[in-house]
């Protein structure tokens, strides 16, 4: 089953929110929202966040693709995942 | 042509290929010509602020050109800098200015508010965080340092966890960054990539060499997107990269990375920590044009070995010998010379030595010991090897219990006194443990009072927000218990074997 965009925006909210946000509690992140220039996610965090995608929507991740366009925001990785579904 | 400093190395470069470019960050290139200029309006800048030969500035500055203005801008008007990791949090920093008793600060408009809050604390320091400008620079006449003036202080953990300031004159920069230089055979032609932040010496060298040869310096502010680390291998025709196991673990577990090939690129280094055995032989297939250099350092004597990359398949666990125009030998805790075979520790000889560490006369004789003539000191390491038989390096283990991670150095001691500032927590013992992309991982396991609930994601939270982000623990572990030794000192030894026995 393809999960739908809602689903994929609301899951990989909460991955970021329990990995990451807990760690700012006063941070509200917009779906739009730079998670590098924010300073919430880091280099090893965006492994994680890469890892996580592969994992959950069985995509395979190229490592070209591992970009700024498709993983920087939550936005962002919505709209590579459902690229990558088709 | 090096110049006797590295200001002096941008001057003459920016004479003679104005027009060449320095460096290139996310937001275009920049000429020699440029960052000339803009060093010159720093330095004027600083000068007017007061600050002069031998004054202190620090900087708390990502990655970027801003980061290069400042570093030449300090040392052009005959100052010492001191790089900060940009993560650092208010009060470390108002420690270290208060420590280093430096004259100003440079920052960027983001870290402005931290800044200025510990620079109030430590004494009213101003603070600089424009360093762009149009205008160009009167030519001022800048009381321009000896060679042994000094001419940065690098902060480093000790094992205490205590920072300290590595003291180092020009002459120890500029003397390790030709040898550096010559075992690389770096040159004009040289694009180097550069993901390390320049508040790290690792990082901070990138820079600097490639100045003072006139090369093109390729800075990024980090390596959080591996697509785009791939992307300007090939788009900028990187020469050379540099890096920590954790960069190389990471592109190296990326899908598709062997369908590129890299035909610029020439070489590799690896330093900060030692590169698994599997992890030598994926980079040598990966990219086997470029030459595999692994080396050994420590902010002490910036670079201490590196191993010829043409013994690097036959020798993939050594760090080969001494960097050119500096001797190594191992000791025993006598101080007797060991052969090969013999574990002891790493001496080493040279005029990279530092100078001591800035204010701590104790931890400076410490490590710095007589050496062969009145006025020399040579630096043991507080790091075993042992020779094999050709007298190649082999590292065997640290002396004190400082973790290694992401190839920079986290003494427990200082995470631990963060965790028993939280109320309920009743001892707390860091450790590293083996990790594939971290080279170690920084673990905290805590035990609590009776009674008391604290979660673990709280606690990372108080230590994130007084520590740099690569000492925040990537897991802190919550027992009733924390093991005992038969002396009744927490078991170290036993937490990082349940975490080795609980890892997926």
């Amino acid at each position: 089953m393809i999960p739908q965009e809602t689903t994929v925006r609301a899951e990989m909210r909460a991955f970021i929110e329990d990995n990451f946000l807990y760690m700012h509690p006063d941070v509200e992140l917009a779906d739009d929202e730079d998670l590098l220039t924010r300073g919430l996610v880091d280099s090893l965090g965006f492994v994680e966040l890469v890892e996580e995608v592969q994992g959950r929507y069985a995509v395979e991740v190229q490592d070209v693709e591992i970009t700024e366009q498709n993983f920087g925001s939550i936005d962002a990785i919505v709209a590579y995942v459902e690229r990558k579904r088709g | 042509m090096s110049g006797r400093t590295f200001a002096e190395d941008l001057s003459a470069r920016a004479k003679s290929h104005r027009e060449h470019t320095a460096l290139i960050t996310p937001e275009g290139p920049h000429t020699y010509g440029e960052l000339d200029s803009q060093a010159t309006r720093l330095a004027e800048t600083l000068f007017e602020l007061g600050v002069r030969r031998g004054d202190r500035v620090a900087m708390v500055l990502p990655n970027g050109f801003s980061a290069a203005i400042a570093i030449y801008g300090v040392l052009r008007c005959g100052a010492a800098f001191s790089p900060v990791n940009p993560t650092i949090k208010r009060d470390r920093l108002a420690e270290l200015l208060t420590d280093l008793d430096a004259t100003s600060v440079i920052c960027d408009a983001d870290r402005r508010e931290l800044v200025d809050q510990a620079a109030e604390s430590a004494g009213k320091i101003p603070v600089i965080d424009e360093l762009e400008g149009s205008e160009d620079a009167d030519a001022a006449d800048f009381e321009a340092p000896l060679e042994v003036d000094l001419a940065a202080v690098i902060y480093t953990s000790g094992s205490t966890g205590e920072p300290k300031g590595v003291t180092l004159t020009h002459r120890n920069m500029t003397f390790v960054a030709d040898s550096i230089i010559e075992y690389l055979e770096l040159g004009p032609a040289d694009r180097i990539l550069c993901l390390l932040p320049l508040s790290f010496n690792y990082g901070l060298y990138q820079l600097l060499m490639s100045i003072r040869v006139g090369a093109t310096l390729v800075l990024e502010p980090g390596f959080a997107f591996a697509g785009r680390t791939i992307a300007l291998l090939g788009d900028e025709k990187i020469t050379g990269l540099p890096g920590v196991p954790t960069v190389f673990q990471t592109l190296l577990s990326l899908r598709g990375l062997s369908d590129h090939s890299f035909p610029d690129l020439r070489f590799i280094t690896n330093a900060g920590a030692a590169l698994p055995e599997s992890a030598v032989a994926a980079i040598r297939e990966t990219f086997p044009q470029a030459s595999l250099f692994l080396m050994y350092g420590q902010t002490e004597a910036t670079r201490i070995a590196y191993l010829r990359p043409e013994l690097v398949d036959a020798k993939p666990t050594a760090v080969g010998e001494a960097i050119p125009g500096t001797e190594v030998w191992i000791e025993d805790d006598e101080g007797h010379e060991l052969g090969p075979g013999e574990t002891g520790e790493l001496m080493v000889r040279g005029a990279h030595v530092m100078q001591g560490y800035w204010n701590d006369p104790e931890g400076s004789a410490d490590r710095l010991r007589p050496g062969r003539w009145p006025w020399e000191r040579v630096v043991r390491t507080n790091d075993l090897f042992r020779l094999d038989e050709d007298r190649h390096l082999h590292f065997v283990s640290r002396r004190d219990d400082v973790i290694k991670s992401r190839g920079e150095k986290v003494a427990p001691r200082e995470i631990e006194e963060i965790l028993c500032l939280a109320v309920g927590v009743r001892e707390a013992a860091v450790v590293g443990i083996p990790d594939r992309l971290l080279g170690e991982a920084v673990v905290a396991h805590v035990s609590l009072d009776p009674g008391t609930q604290l979660d673990a994601g709280a606690l990372r939270r108080l230590c994130a927000e007084k520590l740099e982000d690569y000492k925040v623990p990537r897991r802190i572990d919550v027992h009733s218990e924390l093991p005992k030794n038969s002396n009744g000192k927490i078991d170290r030894r036993a937490l990082v074997t349940e975490a080795e026995t609980d890892a997926p």
